[in-house]
């Protein structure tokens, strides 16, 4: 088919973006829409089997001094926790499940896509969208529900002029609006940017060894270049998980208390 | 230094513990190297932080980016929606587009009177203070 090339030619990059593809494994159709259990859902399912499975394994012996996997748990317990009680303050607790669930579901997430070959769930805007705008009406709701109409209170600072109030409010609105988007394309764009960097680093090596010769000698450079990446990567991995549920204590905490 | 070191060495197992004037030798050698210890301790707990607020400083760098963005992107938004609405091209797009500006400034400005608030918490107010033994 294709025409012969000269050996000079090499190894073609391979494709980055590959990696993002949704693949439907069991197609489903529900009204007209497509709703088929993708790559993308079966990891989400890994994701939630693998934490619950887990917890439930080193819970199970409840021993009063914990041996390594319970001191996972409890770790991660108290390390919501803390962030729980500093965040939001008074009336955290009933929360907790919910801030508990978001962040190491977006970290197991994370990290699984840490793994070669494994489907980064956090990569796609449609997840991390859905995850924000959870946050985003949750917030709403258990604002009016725990204020009333005092929720509103949050679009009014204290202490302004009558005169500039209409556009302070204007200007909180719009910022509060721009909650969901931000928070959305943060994970994402840090998760799909690190994912692409790694797998261009990784082309890179066998673009150089496809070259031949002398510059084939030069392929182990990327290779270190990919390794201290993906040391980075695991950081920004679990940043970015701690990074959106702080923002979501916040978030919550203004729905709590809305007077500032 | 060798002096104290045999001293205990010979009287660690001779003299009676009552002996007051040993135990004291005894007690300020150890204390002086429980402060070695614990200094060292401090410093790599120090460098420790210090790569977290590393890692930590560029989550809030793209926290604030993002956080800008995203309120001029809905401020803009909102205006475009409004005049196709009222049928008021541009000007509408033209007010939200600053308001969203502006709504990102307030954004980033709160976040980081949040991040100061936490540093300071951390390293007890001695932010933008010189360190005392900088290197000149």
């Amino acid at each position: 088919m294709a025409a012969p090339t000269g050996g000079t030619q090499g190894v073609s990059m391979p494709d980055p973006i590959h990696q993002f593809e949704i693949n439907r494994i069991i197609p489903i159709k529900i009204f007209g829409w497509d709703a088929s259990f993708t790559n993308s859902s079966l990891f989400m399912v890994i994701a939630a089997v693998l934490t619950v499975g887990f917890i439930m394994v080193s819970m199970s012996g409840r021993s009063l001094v914990p041996n390594r996997m319970q001191s996972v748990s409890e770790i991660s317990y108290e390390f919501i926790a803390n962030m729980m009680r500093d965040a939001i303050g008074e009336g955290w607790q009933k929360y907790f499940p919910y801030v508990f669930s978001l962040f190491i579901f977006i970290f197991v997430c994370n990290m699984l896509g840490m793994i070669p070959g494994f489907f980064t769930v956090t990569s796609h805007i449609a997840v991390t969208a859905a995850l924000a705008l959870l946050v985003f009406t949750s917030v709403i709701l258990i604002g009016f529900a725990n204020n009333g109409l005092g929720f509103l209170k949050l679009f009014v600072p204290s202490g302004v002029p009558a005169v500039i109030l209409p556009l302070i409010v204007l200007i909180e609105v719009i910022s509060f609006l721009s909650r969901p988007l931000s928070h959305s394309i943060r994970l994402f764009a840090n998760m799909l940017a690190g994912h692409i960097t790694l797998k261009v680093f990784g082309g890179f090596v066998v673009m150089l060894l496809g070259a031949g010769g002398a510059v084939s000698l030069i392929s182990p450079l990327p290779i270190l270049a990919a390794v201290a990446l993906t040391s980075l990567e695991v950081l920004v991995a679990f940043l970015q998980a701690y990074v959106f549920t702080m923002l979501t204590c916040m978030y919550l905490s203004d729905a709590l208390h809305p007077g500032h | 230094m060798s002096g104290p070191a045999d001293d205990r060495g010979s009287g660690g197992s001779r003299k009676p513990p009552d002996d007051t004037a040993a135990f004291e030798t005894r007690l300020s050698e150890l204390e002086e190297k429980l402060g070695k210890v614990k200094a060292q301790r401090g410093e790599t707990r120090r460098a420790e932080t210090d790569g977290g607020a590393g890692g930590r400083g560029m989550a809030y760098g793209m926290r604030m980016a993002t956080e800008l963005v995203a309120a001029i992107i809905v401020g803009g938004l909102i205006g475009w929606g409004l005049d196709r609405f009222f049928g008021t091209t541009p000007w509408l797009f033209l007010c939200f587009f600053l308001l969203g500006f502006a709504a990102g400034v307030l954004n980033v400005l709160r976040g980081y009177e949040k991040l100061r608030k936490d540093i300071a918490e951390q390293t007890g107010g001695n932010i933008g203070k010189s360190v005392p033994d900088d290197e000149d």
